[in-house]
């Protein structure tokens, strides 16, 4: 008797400990794009931080600064696809909040002192490889909504209050470089002006 | 406010950074194409502007396309057919309305004006100031905009800052208050040309500068230029800037590629257009009026093709077409378009044949092989039309 019943609580244990980086939590993430991506750079960076596995690097450590350009090559990258499939990168998030409505606005912050501070951090924040620059337009993208071309609003994609403002800046910046293109208002010509009275 | 805050101290930022760390690229190189005379005359003859209106043709699905607008809402209602036929000669006239084309004008220079000199107010202050005249209704161009240096002189301000103060009191919704980025830089301007957003950089250069500017004539020769390389004409087809281009390239001797492009497509009768447009600017002593006339005869205007195209939608499907009219729609052309294809493959080939073509042999297969698709096509319209015992007319 005693055997099974421990067969089964190792069985439980490990599941519980498999599961226990939950699917919305960093590390989670983190794991998965540094185990697929396949370039040098990330390859190192796997390296560097499996080996003290046993102390573990903090997954809620944020002093790491991700370049662009590696952001952009993990959008690209099979991790990416895995783990966030044909959806947007805010589209399975859900808030945590009491009761039957959500607070108006979502958080202030993730982070805070370099260190996400909430068990729910916001879509951007909870993966670090997803950076907030003009010249990561497919990630801009994800938040213009199609119809009026203006940024999602926080209360549909999920973002605490400082990723939405610095993803507002992004996007007016791709704008203005043209790397994100957006229908320019029609301009009405007084062709009188130009061309004087010839033509009406 | 605080996002515009933001951004304009990130930009400063970022802007010092960019000249850090691209030295070497010169911001905007400008066009190699200019316009040596004064354009205007001959763009604004209404000659011209038939032509160019007809080349650029009138395709609804491209000029209504679904914008990401503020206000995106769709209506529905009830008609009689009376009251949806003026909805759709207010729909063409809408349509026109969107395919104005953006003016084509010389550079204008800017000349200093002084109206009077007072030394006595000298060091007055420590700025400039300028005035300006805020009247409601007044053109921009009569708006008068004065400054005071600080060594007592007034003066007419100069364009910049005419612009510049219009834009302040009558905002233009779209323009900003400093050059963007696009076209400052260099490099993202090419990275906009690369990927084919002609249309995009066109309706942003005529939000952004006035016609009469130098950087709008700089921007859109390159514009023009780097399309002309790509070939992708296509993209500005039935959008307000294709009057424009075909207007640069007749005016620079550079068609041939354009009207490959619009044999391959099977537009001959712009291509026609396109051919008698350059013998128009250039004074080429070649008779095209007659052509012209013919061909206008045989084929509606963007228009009433457009016109009819909405009326189609209108006819129910249990309505007994001719089967003359079901023959055609299976080809795809009338008798008309066969004759007029016939007339005007003529001109095309004597274009070709004379000294004005530059890339003859492209251009001669082009010929040959709608040629052979015609004459197929042509020869199934008369086995269909025999087949179904239709009298030949």
């Amino acid at each position: 008797m005693l055997p099974i019943a421990r067969g089964i609580y190792n069985g439980l244990a490990s599941i519980t400990r498999n599961s226990r980086g939950a699917l919305h939590t960093a590390s989670a993430f983190r794991c998965k794009a540094e185990t697929a991506a396949a370039t040098e750079n990330e390859a190192e960076a796997v390296d560097g931080e499996e080996e003290p596995k046993s102390s573990g690097p903090d997954p809620k450590d944020r002093t790491q600064v991700i370049p662009v350009e590696t952001s952009i090559r993990y959008l690209k990258s099979v991790a990416y696809k895995e783990t966030y499939g044909d959806d947007f990168v805010w589209s399975q998030y859900r808030r945590n909040h009491k009761g039957m409505y959500a607070p108006r606005k979502t958080r202030k912050t993730c982070i805070r002192q370099g260190k996400i501070s909430t068990g729910n951090p916001c879509p951007i924040c909870r993966d670090e490889y997803l950076v907030l620059d003009y010249r990561n337009t497919e990630l801009l993208e994800q938040f213009i909504s199609p119809h009026n071309g203006e940024v999602l609003s926080y209360s549909k994609t999920g973002l605490c209050q400082k990723s939405h403002l610095r993803l507002r800046v992004a996007v007016e910046q791709a704008r203005d470089s043209g790397l994100i293109t957006y229908d320019v208002p029609f301009r009405e010509y007084d062709y009188n002006e130009f061309y004087g009275q010839q033509k009406s | 406010m605080s996002l515009l805050r933001y951004v304009r101290r990130l930009n400063a930022l970022q802007g010092h950074q960019h000249c850090r760390r691209e030295v070497s690229s010169a911001p905007a190189k400008s066009a190699t194409l200019k316009y040596d005379q004064d354009p205007q005359p001959l763009f604004t003859d209404s000659e011209t502007q038939r032509l160019l209106q007809s080349m650029t043709q009138l395709q609804l699905d491209k000029v209504f396309r679904k914008r990401t607008v503020k206000d995106n809402r769709s209506e529905t209602k009830f008609m009689t057919n009376e009251q949806l036929e003026t909805e759709f000669l207010q729909i063409i006239e809408k349509a026109k309305h969107l395919l104005k084309m953006p003016p084509i004008v010389k550079i204008k220079q800017d000349t200093e004006r002084i109206i009077a000199k007072d030394p006595a107010l000298k060091d007055f202050a420590t700025t400039k100031y300028v005035f300006t005249d805020i009247t409601f209704g007044l053109p921009h161009s009569e708006r008068k905009v004065v400054v005071r240096e600080t060594d007592g002189t007034l003066a007419y301000a100069s364009l910049d800052t005419t612009k510049r103060m219009n834009q302040l009191y009558f905002p233009l919704e779209g323009r900003k208050s400093y050059t963007p980025r696009m076209f400052a830089y260099e490099e993202l301007l090419h990275k906009c040309l690369e990927e084919h957003k002609y249309e995009f950089v066109l309706d942003r250069l005529t939000v952004q500068y006035e016609p009469y500017e130098t950087e709008f004539h700089n921007l859109s020769a390159r514009v023009f230029e780097h399309l002309n390389e790509s070939k992708q004409f296509d993209l500005l087809r039935s959008t307000r800037h294709f009057g424009p281009m075909a207007f640069f390239y007749a005016w620079h001797r550079c068609i041939d590629d354009l009207l490959y492009d619009m044999i391959r497509r099977d537009y001959l009768h712009n291509a026609v257009e396109l051919i008698a447009l350059t013998y128009k600017i250039h004074k080429i002593p070649v008779e095209y009026t007659e052509t012209l006339a013919k061909l206008e005869a045989l084929h509606p205007t963007p228009d009433v093709s457009a016109l009819s195209e909405l009326r189609g939608f209108l006819r129910r499907p249990e309505e007994k077409q001719g089967i003359e009219q079901e023959i055609q729609t299976a080809i795809g052309k009338t008798e008309q378009d066969f004759a007029a294809d016939d007339i005007s493959l003529k001109f095309i080939e004597e274009y070709i044949a004379s000294e004005h073509s530059l890339k003859k042999v492209q251009l001669e297969l082009a010929v040959q092989t709608l040629k052979e698709i015609n004459l197929e096509k042509l020869q199934l319209f008369q086995g269909l039309k025999k087949a179904h015992g239709v009298q030949a007319s």
